[in-house]
């Protein structure tokens, strides 16, 4: 029916003023735009999860292999500094992953309890486009036989045709009613649904970089060589690597 | 000979001070020598070296050489002959003019130097030209020079005011040689890339002209000194390599135009050795580094052409014999030849090495991790917050511009830090790697030629193995030293690194302003709101699992399970039945339900007035009908004509059977037709009975229909809530629906004494009428 062109466009200009309709719009627009957001959110979160997963793990990789060396059986030093290191990583994973349970279930889960919602609006509306198709088809009949002259049969069609249209309009209006009372509800609640998500995460982060910090601060204590800045490091790599360079065993590029 | 000699021992006191601690040390150094001969000499010298002093040196030369003559000779005259003497005179002169020479050319290259470090080094170093490497040009020509300049003065301070006689050369070699070995070997090592280099720099024009330039004043300095040019840049280089080589030459020059008399010989024997070996350490040392520098080659460089012309049968004997005695080690056991430190060293550069590569990967792949999770964090923050606060609304900094700068640093830190140089270091380890592999293989060769120990071969095969082992011996550990340090120090600077960027991030989260965590949970806030979002309508109409249950052909408002839809009651029955004539009504057969719109539904047994016997499309099939509560089309095959004479047929467990219903509709005839009127009496008789019909069965033909649904209750039964009906045993009550709301059979809605309620099925029991 509905490659029928008299049913595109006309119908719908008549019967429904277009301040009405453009407040739908406008509504349903944001709405919409909504739906795009946290559907992009959701996989963002997801991605961000995984990745923040992914390199805890590599980190404990680094003192898993470290770990496993057989340098360290040569050297008691290095064997307690790789321990010390393999511990950091690993409590670093074990916040992680208690982080990204966190964040599981307070954004995750919720983000995607609110989207399902939205299967319901798109339904509504297309219910209420459904209704104003109905409606401005009937009208257009209504019309048709009020343009035509005034004979008996005539006048019965219309009769029946005014009969036919009132419950449609009706059921048009309380759904347009309906939805642009309740649209804008539903988009103001978001405000308060995910505001404790927001801050939820942000606690998250925050507990979890607080620890980092803490741990890798103290490793840092623990580690040999304390408090030597980025550019005596850098020196005595240099000065070490070209000592290596020197010996004439090593190939010279 | 005699009176002079007897002069000289008079004349010696007064030259005793000057010479008392040289004759001690000449005295010193001849006693070493078993030759009697000398001491007896000695005193002869002394005083003829005495008289000379007082006279003329090349006078008293002669004479001493004619004394020394005799020692020459090694004969046991004790008085030369004049031809000794002559011959000792010809030698002192020569050897006079060797220590000149010596001394004149190491004046000469003095200042060659000095004019070099002036004129060339420093300028260049001063201009400081990007791509001229001036140290790996002249390494520590500065210390050459100072060690020239040192033996030099040395030199000097021997022969001057020493008498020839006295002169000890050597000992100032000897004195010097360790210095000299060590300064030299330094230079002559670098020599080789200096040469190489400065081809590499003659072939760029602009370093060529900062060069010539450099020589260019050295060419006129030279000029006006009137010293023969030198040629380039290259012969100013190799003057340190030929003037080291020069002094085995010259002293041993020196040496053999020294009478063995002198003072000086068995010196310069010494340090004529000394400085072979000095030249020989060297070379040792170029040889080791040639060695590794042929065996460092990469392999995979060859093209397989380089290889096959490699192949002969020399090579595929000496591979097919290194295979064989790398078998026998393994399935013998050890090696005769071992070296604990070497295998020590070697075990240390692996594991080194594998730990090295391992932490590269490891380091690179976290960083990596590192660097993806970073803006996905930050953007599904903004995110989150840009849906959480109004439009416009900023609730602190955004964490994100404070982290992805700092971020940057890190990744860059971390590059420099952690990751160029151990990329570095990896890529180091291969050479010697190789070398290893080389060794054993020389290890092989030697193992392989002890057993037979034919001189030459394994004297060089041992040399070879020898060379190599020693070599990578002294350079693992410092290798192995160095490559950890370098590995510490990386890891120290990731674990920095982390606690920085960890830093970073909690302070740009502090930021931002957070309420605190409200007395709800967070799950019940949400919860919250959320029930409110279902509550809404078009949630509640249109939730998934409510689409799925309706077949959505209709077009109204969907319809809800309302608790009440609106059925016939008695009332519309009563109320059609006086507003329509009988033909007009009609029973539904069955349940019909609405499909079309304007359609009703109806429930079986209602009565229907049929105002059109058809739709308004005309069909005759639909009809319009009123069943007292509402008006619509139902389709005409539903319906049957209201006739109540006639036994209408029965499909459903609740009617009486045809005997009963007879004896109603007699019974019941003789009641008038206008009575309506419920008589709520409770007697159980029969005639009582009648009264308790309800009012909508006045009329006979209805009253058949009543009559079915009537029961009488065969136990008392309590009502315990308001839904619920009371009744009394032998209740009659009438049957409105034979089920409740949801579908339940046990329970039917009964109507008695004006009152509704449901009542348990099974206390009911039809009423028969005997």
């Amino acid at each position: 029916m509905s490659w029928i062109p008299f049913k595109i466009g006309q119908p719908k200009k008549q019967i429904v003023s277009k301040t009405v309709e453009r407040d739908f719009e406008r509504e349903y627009g944001k709405l919409q735009q909504l739906e795009e957001q946290t559907k992009r959110l959701q996989k963002d979160m997801k991605k961000s999860t995984d990745a923040d997963l992914a390199m805890s793990k590599s980190a404990v990789k680094i003192s898993q292999d470290l770990l496993s060396n057989p340098l360290c059986e040569q050297d008691q030093d290095f064997l307690h500094m790789v321990t010390a290191l393999d511990t950091a990583m690993k409590r670093m994973d074990a916040f992680n992953q208690e982080k990204v349970n966190q964040i599981q279930k307070t954004v995750i889960e919720p983000l995607k309890k609110f989207s399902s919602v939205f299967p319901s609006l798109n339904m509504a509306v297309k219910r209420r486009e459904q209704a104003l198709q109905d409606y401005g088809r009937l009208q257009a009949k209504v019309e048709k036989y009020e343009e035509k002259e005034k004979t008996g049969p005539v006048l019965a069609k219309l009769h029946q045709a005014r009969e036919e249209l009132r419950p449609v309009r009706e059921d048009f209006e309380a759904k347009n009613k309906q939805l642009l009372d309740e649209m804008p509800r539903f988009y103001g609640s978001r405000l308060d649904y995910f505001q404790p998500s927001f801050e939820s995460l942000i606690r998250a982060q925050v507990i979890y970089y607080s620890e980092m910090h803490k741990i890798f601060g103290d490793l840092t204590q623990q580690l040999d060589q304390p408090g030597h800045s980025d550019e005596q490091r850098e020196r005595e790599n240099e000065t070490k690597l070209s000592e290596l360079r020197a010996l004439s065993i090593v190939a010279d590029d | 000979m005699e009176p002079r000699e007897a002069a000289g021992k008079e004349t010696m006191g007064s030259k005793k001070k000057n010479l008392s601690f040289l004759r001690s040390r000449l005295y010193m150094l001849e006693r070493r020598k078993t030759d009697t001969v000398v001491d007896s000499s000695v005193s002869g010298d002394h005083s003829g070296s005495l008289r000379r002093s007082q006279s003329d040196r090349t006078e008293y030369n002669q004479k001493l050489q004619e004394k020394m003559t005799p020692q020459a000779e090694c004969s046991s005259a004790e008085t030369p002959t004049p031809e000794d003497e002559q011959q000792v005179g010809r030698m002192m002169a020569k050897r006079a003019k060797i220590i000149r020479e010596l001394i004149q050319t190491e004046r000469d290259y003095l200042t060659d130097l000095e004019l070099c470090l002036r004129e060339v080094v420093q300028p260049l170093r001063s201009k400081q030209i990007d791509r001229l490497d001036v140290e790996g040009l002249f390494s520590n020509i500065e210390s050459v020079h100072q060690i020239s300049a040192k033996l030099l003065s040395l030199l000097e301070e021997a022969t001057t005011d020493v008498e020839p006689a006295m002169q000890v050369i050597g000992e100032v070699f000897l004195q010097i040689k360790g210095p000299l070995e060590d300064i030299y070997k330094i230079y002559c090592y670098h020599h080789d890339e200096a040469h190489s280099v400065l081809e590499s720099y003659e072939k760029e024009e602009e370093l060529k002209q900062h060069l010539s330039h450099c020589i260019q004043s050295l060419k006129n300095i030279y000029m006006q000194e009137g010293k023969p040019n030198l040629l380039d840049m290259g012969s100013l280089m190799i003057k340190p390599i030929q003037r080291v080589m020069k002094y085995p030459l010259l002293l041993c020059e020196l040496r053999n135009s020294t009478p063995p008399s002198h003072p000086d010989y068995r010196a310069l024997g010494e340090a004529f050795t000394a400085v072979k070996d000095i030249n020989v350490n060297i070379n040792e040392l170029k040889r080791r580094k040639d060695l590794v520098l042929k065996y460092k080659k990469n392999e995979e460089e060859e093209s397989l052409k380089d290889k096959l012309s490699k192949l002969n049968i020399h090579s595929i004997s000496k591979k097919s014999k290194r295979v064989t005695n790398h078998l026998k080690i393994l399935t013998r056991g050890e090696s005769q030849v071992k070296d604990n430190t070497f295998n020590r060293e070697e075990k240390l550069f692996r594991s080194l090495e594998k730990t090295v590569r391992l932490c590269v990967k490891n380091i690179s792949s976290c960083l990596q991790h590192i660097e993806e999770a970073t803006p996905f964090t930050l953007q599904s923050g903004a995110e989150l917050r840009e849906i959480s606060s109004q439009d416009g609304e900023k609730n602190g900094t955004e964490p994100q511009d404070q982290v992805s700068k700092p971020y940057q640093d890190f990744a860059a830190r971390s590059q420099r830090l952690i990751l160029n140089p151990l990329s570095a270091l990896l890529s180091l380890f291969p050479g010697p790697q190789k070398l290893i592999q080389k060794r054993y293989d020389k290890l092989l060769d030697y193992n392989s030629s002890l057993p037979r120990s034919a001189a030459t071969e394994s004297d060089l095969a041992k040399r070879e193995y020898e060379a190599l082992n020693a070599q990578l011996v002294e350079e693992l550990q410092a290798f192995n030293q160095a490559a950890k340090t370098i590995l510490l120090n990386c890891l120290c600077s990731f674990v920095t690194l982390l606690r920085d960027l960890m830093q970073v991030a909690l302070q740009a989260y502090s930021t931002v302003k957070t309420v605190p965590l409200p007395v709800l949970g967070i799950s019940e806030i949400q919860n919250r709101v959320l029930e409110e979002v279902h509550n809404l309508t078009f949630v509640k109409e249109n939730s998934a699992t409510f689409i799925e249950r309706k077949l959505s052909f209709e077009k109204k408002k969907p319809a809800q399970v309302l608790p009440e839809v609106p059925h016939q009651t008695d009332a519309h029955r009563s109320k059609l039945l006086s507003t329509y004539g009988a033909e007009e009504l009609y029973r539904a057969k069955r349940k019909c339900n609405a499909t079309q719109e304007h359609d009703i539904n109806l429930l079986e047994g209602e009565l229907v007035a049929v105002l059109e016997q058809k739709d308004p499309l005309g069909s005759t099939s639909r009809w319009f009908v009123d069943t007292g509560c509402a008006k619509g089309y139902v389709y005409s095959s539903f319906l049957k004509p209201y006739n109540p004479g006639k036994g209408q047929k029965v499909d459903a467990d609740n009617r009486f059977c045809d005997d009963d219903f007879e004896n109603i509709s007699l019974f019941v005839s003789c009641r008038p037709a206008g009575d309506r009127v419920s008589i709520s009496d409770s007697s159980s008789s029969l005639s009582g009975s009648c009264g308790k019909f309800e009012t909508n069965g006045a009329d006979a033909d209805h009253f058949q229909e009543v009559d079915e649904q009537i029961f009488y209750a065969v136990h008392a039964f309590q009502a315990r809530s308001d839904h619920e009906l009371s009744l009394q045993e032998y209740q009659r009550v009438h049957i409105l629906r034979f089920c409740d709301l949801s579908g339940n059979k046990e329970w039917w809605l009964a109507e008695a004494q004006g009152q509704k309620g449901y009542v348990p099925a099974n206390y009911l029991g039809k009423m028969t009428y005997a």
